[in-house]
């Protein structure tokens, strides 16, 4: 922003208002807070002008003008709100319900509807038309999306959202006239990504959800902001739950809070891929190996065996016998705790996860000098974007729909280094194909090192890469993005690159959704939470497996992880290691458990995750199914078992007043319920052991770069940590690194287990595709 | 002369009393009247227990629209919704209430539920001995509620007629 | 899918004409629709790659004008306007009987492929009233008897 824009003057009902030239009217209105009504308008989608509702009258100009649609200009006079236009918005509205059903009761859309509010607020109560309306039948365009053709009244919405935000132009518009209609792709089905962008964005119920479908009314539902528990982009997420037999039951997932970072987004994971909660495979009571079989127990039972045979070991073999495998689906609470609880009561620094991203040597390069990460927000505003590795559109949606939306709407310059034709090269300035593999000679050219051009290109495009990296360093404020292809040495190279160019910043992209957070938090054999190293390195996870194998790892404690399918470990290398799981459904780690304790997942706990760019988020728990305890709970509960003093693990209950519920009369039962309903009223009761905010204090001491704003993130803000002010970090054999390969509809475990998600698999393939494990 | 004044005005209420102990009893003889209301008399306004109507198809007329419950001061009314499949067809619509419950400990018979229902489908009916030693029997369910089929229906086994006549089974099919 | 030299002298010309590539997607719709005689699934496929367009676009555009087909039509396309300077002067009468002789509706095909018929709006010859347009040629000042006159000429243009 060279310029601060020209301001013009206007006057709207008789208010002087100014607004930057260029704008347009309806956003100057709005920005006054005078309501122009409008169908087909929407931020940042291209202009239609379709609806006509928002028709103003402009002085001098001979008809009613579209507010949408027009520009501000100096000393215009409108008028938005006179008998003329109401009877204007009147017939407008009129017109829309001519063909449009009156089965609110029934439509999906009901209570929520833009039509029913402004025929409520606009409309007539009763219609001059005696004409029967016309009817047509629902379509399935997908196992997701359906289309009701009556409903709809062709603002074109879906169409915009689908071509210009999403790039897949699945959607478009058949016919003219009266006869006019949205239109599939693919005759009488849909071929797209499935976003649901469509359904979110239809201001009636013409295009109603697969997963939502006839299933409660909007009213009926408690609407919880949490943070979705997929991938590693982190969007911000509007759950409606409503009571079940089994707890509460997650019915739609949406976006209709859009302050956050995803803004108006959410992929198919975000937006139907919770379903995996109920699951009838779900575990909802631990399981105990009897006789060779795993057999329903009692939680006292589970964990009484679990602490004396973890004891045992520790006694007898040492901390050095027992290994710790984190989760990349738990809060950094959970995995703070985690890494506490290895570390102080087992004794052991044998700790680790499944890695991703090589975010110890990016810790490493950027240690103690300038903070140069970006977050998801900078990738929207960015002037300059260059992807190396990774397919975004694939594996991380919110970054495409970032880097997408800033090209089109800010004209940013992209340049893309992969090995793949990836599909984002269609928004590139410049795309460089290299070979599978090249990348860190990309990154050491890109970074200065004229020679490491050699394996990778022959010498006719040698000017290309030269001019591409005169570009780049001519680029003030560039976003450096790279894929887990990114490790190690080259991590180094990209960051030297990144440091030589004014406001450059870098996002490394890990796959799961706090996989950042783990890192950050120390699930690592040799370094503590903040890439501070440890005293003494303990073992990675291969070394583990190694161990077990040779009889030297007596006791595995595995949470939210699979190990066995995700490193294709043999099952019996664990014969004689006593093996506790806490997870979701019976994975083929949790197959071989002597102890299988079925947890909660991060829809179902309160804490915070971590984002792939570092931004901390809260998720609040929004769902419940009876059996299941969190992580957090079932690690206290175990060093309990121990005989450990828990208050050394989390400290609870000093200080601090408290307000067990009273305040707003709280029933009884409702006990879990009230620590969400802390959260959502910023309160901290530090009075349970299973309180994650007691560690969450803990966190913010000894990891710097959370040091963020508690407020901001209570209230469900992002807050972008510094990855610069962490401890040395480390580097790491980076073979320990292993990429997820997820694609749009897989998500791990998560994503075996949810029906919507297989269902679209199905559609798309009908011979099932091997899904990656963990 | 006050106390000439108290006589009279006694005098007057007493002959209202003497005047109507010789008019016939207006008294309803409930339950020892006769008929199947046991003697009791409604208005034809009387707001009873709740009735759940059918169509002429014999299908409920309630397509779980939820604005009776999002009406109802005492939040009484609990609904689960589900979808109408070809094979298990409900109602008239897309939806039907899978589970309607009314909770007669909390229903304080406003009528608001019936003022809200675009489809008619919650009436009041004459309905009044809820009384029960407990609670529980207080809950009541769909089926508990429901209007009997149509009297040319018998069944709410087909959605349409023409589905009988061409040989489709007219046998009872289960709600739920 | 290939086409005739002189549509792609044509097509290479139009590419010249116009800032972007789906400008010129009408016209050549047209123009291969003149020669296929309607627009086959291969004509819209080869037509959307060509303008970098997807097929969904390119149906988008065909289902928008009526002068645009997707189904085969007969040989004589005609199309008798019934707007009001037509239709004061005759033009529903024409169109019935055009409908009697080749014994076919609005839209509608003879069964020897020959002729097709098709009520359209205004053809731009209100002064000639009524009038009709066959392929690209147009007939006016029409009466029962010119208009059998018309309809036996192109049948025996045909054999």
């Amino acid at each position: 922003m060279a310029d601060a824009p020209k301001l013009v003057n206007l006057t709207v009902d008789g208010k002087k208002l100014t607004a930057p030239a260029g704008s347009l009217l309806i956003d100057a209105c709005k920005n006054v807070g005078i309501e122009v009504p409008s169908f087909c308008y929407y931020p940042n989608l291209s202009l239609q002008g379709a609806c006509r509702m928002c028709l103003v009258r402009v002085e001098k100009m001979p008809k009613l003008q579209t507010a949408c649609t027009t520009v501000v200009a100096e000393g215009m006079v409108v008028a938005t709100d006179n008998e003329e236009i109401k009877q204007a918005r009147k017939a407008m509205v009129e017109l829309l319900l001519g063909n449009h059903p009156l089965d609110c009761p029934v439509c999906d859309a009901g209570g929520e509807c833009e039509l029913q509010d402004m025929t409520f607020s606009y409309g007539a109560a009763e219609s001059k038309y005696m004409e029967p309306k016309n009817h047509k039948d629902e379509q399935q365009w997908s196992p997701v999306v359906f289309f009701d053709r009556p409903r709809c009244i062709l603002c074109y919405r879906c169409v915009r959202v689908c071509g210009e935000g999403m790039d897949v132009w699945a959607l478009g518009v058949q016919n003219r006239g009266v006869s006019s209609i949205i239109a599939p792709n693919k005759e009488d089905h849909l071929e797209c990504e499935e976003c649901g962008m469509c359904i979110d964005i239809c201001p009636v119920g013409a295009l109603t959800s697969g997963a939502y479908r006839y299933k409660t009314r909007p009213w009926e539902m408690n609407h919880v902001g949490t943070t979705c528990a997929h991938c590693a982009d982190g969007c911000k997420t509007t759950l409606g739950v409503r009571r079940a037999d089994e707890g509460m039951e997650i019915v739609r997932g949406d976006n209709r809070d859009k302050s956050g970072i995803n803004n108006d987004f959410l992929c198919m994971k975000g937006r139907y891929a919770f379903d995996f909660a109920n699951h009838e495979d779900r575990l909802t009571q631990p399981l105990i190996r009897k006789n060779g079989k795993l057999t329903p127990s009692t939680w006292e039972e589970a964990f009484e065996l679990v602490g004396k045979k973890l004891n045992e070991v520790r006694m007898r073999d040492g901390g050095s016998a027992i290994g710790v495998i984190g989760s990349t689906h738990t809060t950094n609470e959970e995995n703070y705790l985690l890494q506490k609880f290895a570390r102080a009561v087992l004794e052991s620094n044998n700790i680790d996860h499944h890695r991703t991203a090589d975010f110890p040597a990016l810790a490493a390069v950027l240690s103690g000098k300038q903070e140069i990460t970006a977050s998801m927000r900078d990738v929207y505003n960015a002037p300059a974007i260059l992807l190396i590795g990774n397919d975004p559109t694939e594996q991380h949606p919110l970054l495409a729909w970032q880097i997408r939306n800033n090209v089109r709407l800010h004209g940013a310059k992209l340049h893309i280094i992969n090995s793949e034709p990836i599909k984002l090269r269609r928004q590139a300035t410049s795309f460089t194909q290299i070979p599978v593999g090249a990348e860190l000679n990309a990154a050491s050219f890109l970074a200065g090192d004229d020679s490491a051009l050699n394996a990778i290109t022959a010498s006719a495009s040698r000017e290309n890469w030269a001019a591409l990296r005169n570009q780049l360093r001519n680029t003030e404020n560039l976003v450096i993005i790279f894929g887990s292809e990114i490790r190690g040495a080259a991590v180094t190279a990209v960051t030297h690159l990144a440091s030589s160019i004014s406001g450059a910043k870098v996002i490394a992209l890990a796959d799961y959704a706090n996989s950042r957070g783990a890192s950050d938090m120390g699930l690592y054999p040799d370094l503590l939470p903040g890439y501070h190293p440890a005293a003494k390195s303990g073992l990675t996870l291969p070394q583990m497996a190694e161990n077990a194998k040779s009889g030297k790892l007596k006791a595995l404690y595995v949470v939210g992880s699979n190990p066995l399918a995700r490193f294709h470990l043999d099952s019996q290398i664990f014969a004689g290691t006593f093996v506790v799981v806490q997870d979701m459904f019976l994975t083929e780690t949790a197959t071989i458990a002597d102890v299988v304790l079925p947890a909660a997942n991060l829809y179902e706990k309160t804490g915070t995750i971590t984002n792939t760019c570092g931004d901390v988020q809260i998720v609040k728990k929004a769902s419940e199914v009876n059996g299941p305890k969190s992580d957090f709970e079932m690690i206290v509960r175990i060093a309990d078992a121990m005989g450990y003093d828990v208050r050394n693990l989390v400290p609870f209950g000093r200080g601090e007043t408290a307000d067990m519920g009273q305040s707003r009369g709280a029933q009884s039962g409702e006990a879990d319920r009230h620590a969400v309903w802390l959260q959502a009223n910023n309160l901290e009761p530090k009075l349970s052991p299973f309180d994650p905010m007691a560690i969450f204090d803990e966190i913010q001491r000894l990891v710097p770069g959370y040091r963020v704003s508690r407020l901001n993130l209570l209230s469900g803000n992002d807050e972008h940590t510094q990855l610069s002010q962490s401890g040395p970090g480390a580097k790491h054999d980076p073979a320990l690194i292993v990429p997820a390969h997820d694609n749009l509809f897989s998500s791990g475990t998560l994503g075996r287990y949810s029906r919507a998600l297989n269902s679209v698999m199905e559609n798309r393939n009908p011979q099932p595709a091997e899904v990656a494990a963990d | 002369m006050p106390i000439l004044k108290n006589i009279a005005a006694i005098a007057k209420g007493m002959s209202i009393t003497f005047m109507e102990m010789f008019q016939p009893t207006e008294v309803e003889n409930y339950p020892d009247g006769p008929g199947p209301l046991k003697g009791a008399k409604f208005q034809e306004r009387f707001r009873g227990v709740h009735v759940l109507q059918r169509d002429e198809n014999g299908l409920e007329k309630c397509v779980a629209c939820f604005l009776c419950a999002a009406n109802c001061p005492s939040n009484c009314i609990y609904i689960e919704a589900a979808e109408n499949t070809a094979e298990n067809r409900v109602s008239g619509a897309e939806r039907y209430a899978k589970v309607y419950n009314i909770d007669y400990n909390r229903c304080i018979f406003c009528g608001y539920c019936v003022e809200a229902c675009p489809t008619d489908a919650i009436t009041h009916g004459h309905g009044f001995e809820l009384a029960t030693f407990n609670a529980s029997n207080l809950v009541y369910r769909k089926e508990q509620m429901l209007a009997p089929m149509p009297a040319h229906m018998g069944a709410n086994a087909v959605f349409n007629q023409a589905e009988v006549n061409q040989g489709a089974p007219a046998v009872p099919v289960q709600g739920v | 899918m290939r086409f005739s030299d002189q549509f792609e002298k044509r097509f290479a010309e139009m590419l010249t004409h116009y800032p972007t590539k789906r400008s010129v997607l009408v016209p050549t719709l047209l123009y291969a629709q003149d020669e296929a005689g309607f627009l086959s699934d291969e004509v819209i496929a080869e037509i959307a790659q060509r303008l970098e367009l997807t097929e969904l676009d390119v149906n988008n555009v065909i289902s928008y004008y009526s002068m645009l087909t997707t189904k085969p039509r007969g040989k004589y396309n005609v199309q008798v306007c019934t707007n009001i300077a037509c239709m004061l002067r005759g033009g529903e009468e024409l169109l019935e009987q055009c409908k009697d002789r080749l014994g076919i509706g609005h839209k509608g095909t003879t069964s020897d492929g020959l002729f097709s018929l098709e009520e359209v709006e205004c053809i731009g010859a209100c002064s000639w009233a009524p009038a009709i347009q066959v392929n690209y040629d147009f007939h006016e000042n029409l009466d029962e008897r010119k208009m059998d006159a018309v309809l036996d000429s192109y049948r025996k243009k045909a054999i």
